[in-house]
């Protein structure tokens, strides 16, 4: 019953204005990962970051900015 | 010339550890989120599974100004929060780790190291604020009506001096301790207890900081600049001006070495 | 003129006082060691000298320098863990730290490589410091000491926490600094004092306990002794060399005779005249002059 009620509702957003914050939601994303990859270490294994960055949506690359980037 | 090579140094780092880009990505994230599904709040509903039969619930009609102060309340929560947690270490990290020793081993004023630290911070908080807002505005334009970009700019001005505060505190407490960690949970306990304090004695301490979110809203129904908000924004700026001068003071007082 | 004059320096934690009423000066154009062991005071000292901890009593006066002028103009030092912004690049952080103090940007951008070039890290300049080695990260150390034209040179143990090779590195870069600076560094061993400084200062709980240049002291604490080797028949000699007229004691282990003397140069004489005469099958003969190791616990239990 969910699924068809969630279908029902991509229909009828306007993806004009849930676009924009989609896309800023996908740059975070992207930067997180591609610092992730080219950062030597974290505070934690790495790993572990990838795994909250991707499934954690938002919080996610927050926490790893805050947090597992190491500064030193 | 001095404060402009530590400023510059600043910037430089912020940019190179990405705050630049993710703080205020973060901010038009938080920023729009209420006004994006505030719209959508009856599909929402809908989608998950609609109201209980009979329930007399209507939905409210969002106003402008409504909308616009969600942003406000988010940026108040999680937004301090994370301009908290990406000051915490501006100064108490550099002593941790002792690269402040380099610096301040050379002729560097303590005033302009403090002070370029405290700008660098605020320019970046103050920047996030502004973009998030400013997208906040965009969407209540879009999906709620009209709101001037003359009020948006008076929000964001005076919201811009609680967010000060913030960094101020931030700051002061960086000069006081060497764990980030500490900073950050005293710069959130003392927000917490002065908003306790302005609870309790709210008819005395009208003027309280704390205060500023609650203006901006009645200046928001009003369309007038209530003169509360301004004497909550002057009780701001003294106490801003105070926490740098103190950190100064101390930063100065204090032995590095400890 | 001496280039520095400490004062009755003192400071106190907590009461307890970890640098008691020092006293010393030196001229310019030497390298000094403060030598001394672990918690003796050195960095204490040093960090007193460079601004960075204030004395609880006591002054530190650089020559030309005017009243409440900021003394760390004139020094530039190299505390014992050196940390740079791992996020810069050695070039970077040289242009920094001289912008700091006060050089121009053309200034300190001269003087960066002119100094990259001296520490041997040219290739490197343009690589974070994060990648560099112990040994690189010293030598960037002693760069951004001296980017500003300091009087003095102040080293906190600049090679104790170095491999052999970085500790080579950095010794030899000091021998070709020295030639041309004043320098004052800080060790706990000896032979690295022993094989760059011109003067010592022995720093014992705080007090100094004994300064002065390497001959001097050398001369002072002088327990020369005569070391002998001999292909056999040691018990043989060993009484003969017992009964020569300036010789104190004379003991012998497995292969050697140890000999003391009033004078070592006089006994040097009698044993080299009988071992000449009777054709003593001598392999070796050596004086060993006194190690700072002996100075400095003589100095200590003084």
């Amino acid at each position: 019953m969910e699924e068809v009620a969630l279908i029902d509702i991509f229909s009828e957003i306007n993806w004009a204005i849930i676009a924009p914050i989609i896309v800023i939601q996908g740059i975070l994303l992207i930067v997180s990962l591609i610092d992730l990859v080219r950062i030597e270490k974290t505070n934690g294994p790495k790993w572990l970051w990838f795994i909250i960055v991707i499934f954690i949506n938002i919080i996610g690359p927050i926490i790893y900015f805050i947090f597992g980037r190491r500064q030193d | 010339m001095q404060w402009m090579t530590l400023f510059k140094k600043e910037l430089l780092e912020n940019i190179r550890n990405l705050k630049w880009i993710w703080v205020p990505l973060v901010m038009i994230l938080i920023a729009t989120m209420d006004p994006v599904s505030s719209y959508y709040l009856p599909q929402i509903i809908d989608a998950v599974g609609g109201m209980p039969e009979g329930t007399e619930f209507q939905l409210p009609d969002f106003t402008p100004s409504d909308v616009v102060m969600m942003s406000l309340s988010q940026i108040s929560s999680i937004g301090v929060l994370i301009i908290v947690l990406m000051s915490m270490g501006t100064i108490a990290g550099e002593r941790k780790s002792g690269v402040s020793e380099l610096v301040l081993v050379k002729p560097v004023s303590y005033t302009n190291y403090i002070t370029a630290k405290w700008a660098a911070v605020l320019l970046l908080t103050l920047t996030a604020l502004a973009l998030g807002m400013l997208s906040s505005w965009y969407y209540v334009n879009l999906l709620f009506g009209e709101l001037s970009f003359g009020t948006l700019l008076q929000i964001i001005f005076f919201y811009g001096l609680w967010l000060a505060l913030v960094v101020s505190l931030s700051i002061f407490y960086n000069t006081l301790l060497k764990i980030p960690g500490l900073v950050a949970f005293l710069t959130i306990a003392t927000i917490l207890v002065m908003k306790l304090i302005t609870t309790i004695f709210s008819h005395l301490l009208e003027w309280s900081p704390n205060n500023i979110s609650g203006y901006i809203n009645q200046m928001l129904v009003s369309g007038s600049v209530p003169s509360e908000l301004t004497g909550a924004a002057m009780v701001t700026i003294v106490m801003i001006i105070l926490l740098v001068a103190s950190s100064i003071y101390m930063f100065k007082s204090k032995e590095m070495a400890n | 003129m001496a280039l520095l004059t400490v004062n009755n320096l003192t400071k106190n934690y907590d009461g307890k006082s970890a640098v008691n009423e020092i006293n010393f000066q030196f001229q310019p154009g030497k390298c000094i060691a403060l030598i001394g062991p672990n918690g003796a005071g050195k960095t204490t000292t040093l960090r007193m000298l460079s601004g960075l901890i204030k004395p609880t009593s006591g002054s530190v006066t650089f020559s030309g320098m005017k009243q409440n002028d900021d003394i760390r103009k004139y020094i530039g030092y190299l505390p014992q863990y050196p940390v740079f912004y791992a996020w810069m690049t050695g070039k970077e952080f040289l242009v920094y730290v001289g912008r700091l103090a006060h050089l121009s940007k053309e200034e300190a951008n001269k003087r960066t490589e002119i100094l990259l070039e001296r520490v041997g890290l040219t290739e490197a300049k343009n690589r974070r410091i994060g990648k560099y080695s112990g040994g690189m990260k010293q030598r960037l150390g002693i760069a951004q000491a001296m980017i500003h034209h300091p009087k003095l040179l102040m080293l906190d143990e600049p090679v104790s926490s170095l491999d052999p090779l970085g500790r080579r590195e950095v010794l030899t870069l000091m021998e070709e600094l020295k030639e041309d600076m004043t320098i004052l560094f800080s060790t706990h061993i000896l032979g690295d004092a022993d094989e760059v400084s011109d003067e010592l200062l022995l720093l014992h709980e705080g007090q100094i306990v004994e300064s002065g240049s390497m001959e001097e002291l050398r001369h002072k604490y002088q327990t020369a002794k005569i070391e002998l080797g001999f292909q056999d028949n040691l018990a043989n000699y060993h009484t003969k060399i017992g009964n020569l007229p300036s010789v104190v004691t004379c003991s012998m282990d497995r292969n050697t005779i140890h000999v003391t003397a009033t004078d070592i140069l006089s006994a040097r004489k009698e044993i080299l005249a009988a071992a000449s005469q009777e054709e003593w099958p001598l392999t070796s003969f050596a004086i060993n002059r006194a190690s700072l190791e002996d100075m400095f616990m003589k100095a200590v239990s003084n």
